[in-house]
């Protein structure tokens, strides 16, 4: 018990510290290129980054009721999505033909060994980033139905 | 506990010379049951009531240096069904210091990898499995030319809070012979790896004390179509089952995997073809067969889809890659295919409605080798492919549908056979099949202010093992951050006609999140990325915490 108590106070006195940069972690394109998440969100404009899985029922979910409206959003607020999948070699393979199948206009990268998820501190998917300026301004877990609407106000709000 | 001083003294005196773009992250992650006594399941709470796995994870970044620690506590017992070698424990589980610029990537400490697919070598961490298999030791990772990657590692793995007996190095290499040689149209991407484990063999001369692996890769794109082939080799190694060696025989051992697949917009296709023969590889010999897939050097995961509800990862499929040969026990590996479907019916079409409907359905069939098996001396000849014992059939066929603005709904039908063996343990094949149907009915709602509810109605028809079940899931989605729900599985089929009720909650917000959870535990075998771990039935309340930072 004392031992958890003193991790709890360990995290608070580092939370004045806490990180609000993407760490510096590659992963994969889908044509086997590697990707450096710092470079790829180093844009003037909102991007989200959002970790979703092939088995990730309501990953799926949020990333189809995004898609939805994804070319409203675009058009408003240039705002990007990067669908990062945490699949590993049991699932990778059915990132191809499920993205195409759902008809999802996304850019798609593959962190199959979760060095990404890792770096993030992420242990469940979806986990929603929003980065703005290299920065990750607003970070969520888990989807609700609706929720997307909250983070475009969220977007709109940062693309003034 | 001294221990966390020195850090937490080293890391805040980093801090007083660190420079304005250094900085902290990491996260906690914390999982706990308190365990009751319950009749209805004859279930009695063990001595240790109270369980908890808690992950403290500390990196620094400064330029192109990273550090970090991570801690972890199992205390006082780790959860049900985890290796007993954390129970009671606590201490820094890993700890690395990276160097890393665009060409060279240098890592001292315990370290994560993945060669291709992982059949070769995989070392990850998942903890809802209590699997955290990373080598201590070095990495390097070299990309001399734009289309080159070298990648090499050495040292040992980690097995709860020490380190495997035996030492493992490996080597990869893999080019991008499409951007190599400018090919416009075709991406094609070549691999090869090489794995060794060193382990001491003692008095025994007859076995090796180095076990060599090789194995190669091509991987390609083209238009919309795309694939990738892959081979491995194990060089002659000993069986060991249950902590024994089985005899000084050598086996080798074999892989290779097929994919195919084509994908354009509004359709998907996949195919998958493995094959595994003796292809475990450990790096402690007699850690061969371990349940809590302890100091496993590759990874073979089970290629079969993961399921959403909880009917239907009642019987699911846990990949065979061992060589047995015993009387009462003879398996050589796996051999089958995985196919998947992805369509969507378009917005306006008569089948696709005002918004679309999109179809998912995938089939799978796992079989163990044919093989001829000679136990007095301990010998076995595998065809290809043949028609070997059927250890795992899956379809099934999942339509999603939104209806309006408020309504959307998913309709699922399984139909699955699985051997005996699988699910219960003991020889694979001639203690007979499985044979299940699940239809499972899910609706959802939308309310105003991101307020929903969801409920899922499942049944499942069987006539062997525990006979028929049905079960229910509803939930209220208060907003984004909170949500509750209440399920339950009933098995009426058995005598025994138990309910597995459960209800709780999660809390999510920015970088925390909270789960909590009353209820039953069906027992059986709880599958994460396709490799699996038996959990006890069980029941009390578990308490999820993250926080990151």
């Amino acid at each position: 018990m004392k031992n958890l108590v003193l991790l709890f106070s360990l995290i608070l006195s580092f939370n004045a510290f806490s990180q609000d940069n993407l760490p510096n972690i590659d992963v994969k394109s889908l044509d086997g290129n590697t990707v450096n998440i710092q470079e790829v969100t180093n844009k003037d404009h909102v991007v989200i980054i959002s970790l979703w899985a092939t088995w990730c029922v309501p990953c799926i979910k949020e990333l189809d009721a995004i898609s939805d409206v994804y070319d409203d959003w675009q058009e408003e607020t240039n705002v990007e999505l990067i669908a990062v999948s945490v699949d590993n070699s049991r699932t990778v393979k059915r990132v191809k033909p499920l993205i195409n199948g759902k008809g999802w206009d996304y850019q798609i990268l593959l962190d199959t060994n979760n060095d990404l998820k890792r770096a993030l501190g992420a242990s469940t998917v979806p986990l929603t980033l929003v980065i703005k300026n290299n920065k990750i301004v607003l970070r969520h877990s888990g989807y609700s139905p609706g929720s997307e609407d909250e983070l475009y106000e969220k977007i709109k709000e940062l693309s003034k | 506990m001294k221990k966390i001083f020195i850090i937490a003294a080293i890391l805040f005196s980093g801090l007083a010379f660190a420079q304005d773009n250094g900085y902290f992250f990491g996260g906690f992650e914390s999982n706990s049951q308190w365990l009751l006594d319950d009749d209805g399941l004859n279930f009695d709470a063990p001595e240790d009531q109270f369980r908890s796995n808690n992950y403290f994870k500390l990196d620094y970044n400064l330029g192109m240096f990273t550090a970090g620690v991570q801690y972890e506590t199992y205390l006082p017992s780790a959860l049900l069904g985890y290796a007993p070698e954390f129970d009671g424990h606590n201490g820094i589980g890993t700890y690395y210091l990276n160097f890393k610029t665009e060409t060279i990537d240098v890592t001292g400490g315990y370290i994560y990898e993945q060669f291709g697919s992982g059949l070769l070598l995989r070392s990850w961490e998942e903890r809802q499995l209590g699997i955290n298999s990373a080598i201590r030791g070095i990495r390097i990772a070299f990309t001399p030319l734009e289309y080159l990657e070298v990648k090499a590692i050495y040292g040992q793995q980690r097995y709860g809070f020490e380190v495997s007996e035996g030492v493992v190095q490996g080597a990869d290499a893999s080019i991008d012979l499409g951007n190599a040689f400018n090919m416009e149209n075709l991406e094609l991407n070549f691999g090869a790896s090489y794995v060794a484990r060193y382990q001491s063999t003692g008095t025994n001369d007859t076995i090796p004390s180095t076990v060599n692996a090789y194995g190669g890769r091509l991987d390609f794109v083209s238009g919309n179509f795309y694939g990738g082939i892959e081979a491995n080799i194990k060089d002659p190694d000993v069986i060991a089952n249950e902590g024994q060696l089985s005899s000084n025989k050598l086996y080798d051992g074999t892989s290779m995997q097929v994919d195919l697949g084509y994908a354009k917009k509004g359709l998907g296709l996949s195919a998958t073809f493995r094959r595994l023969e003796n292809f475990a590889f450990y790096s402690d010999r007699l850690a061969e067969g371990n349940i809590y897939n302890q100091q496993l050097i590759n990874y073979t995961p089970a290629l079969t889809k993961q399921q959403d509800y909880m009917l239907t990862n009642i019987y699911v499929y846990n990949a065979q890659p061992r060589l047995i040969i015993e009387s009462y026990d003879q398996r050589s590996g796996e051999v089958g295919t995985q196919l998947d479907l992805y369509y969507k019916f378009k917005k306006g079409t008569t089948f696709g409605g005002k918004y679309g409907t999109k179809i998912a359905a995938n089939f799978s069939y796992w079989a163990g080798l044919d093989a001829e098996y000679d136990i007095n001396n301990r010998w076995y000849e595998a065809k290809f492919i043949g028609k070997g014992p059927r250890l795992f059939r899956d379809f099934n066929i999942e339509v999603k549908k939104r209806w309006d603005k408020k309504w959307s709904s998913v309709v699922t039908f399984q139909n699955v056979i699985v051997d005996e063996g699988i699910v219960h343990g003991g020889p694979l094949g001639p203690q007979g099949d499985i044979h299940a149907t699940i239809a499972v009915l899910e609706g959802t709602y939308k309310f105003e202010g991101g307020k929903s509810t969801r409920l899922v109605l499942q049944h499942l028809w069987t006539n062997e093992d525990r006979k028929n079940w049905a079960a229910g899931v509803l939930e209220y989605n208060f907003n984004s951050r909170l949500a509750v729900y209440v399920a339950d599985s009933w098995n009426y089929g058995d005598d025994d006609d138990i309910h597995y009720y459960s209800i709780g909650g999660s809390y999510s917000k920015g970088r925390t999140r909270l789960g909590i959870n009353y209820g039953r535990q069906r027992g059986g075998l709880i599958c994460v990325g396709g490799v699996c771990r038996f959990v006890p039935e069980n029941t009390g309340v578990t308490a999820n915490l993250t926080v990151s930072f």
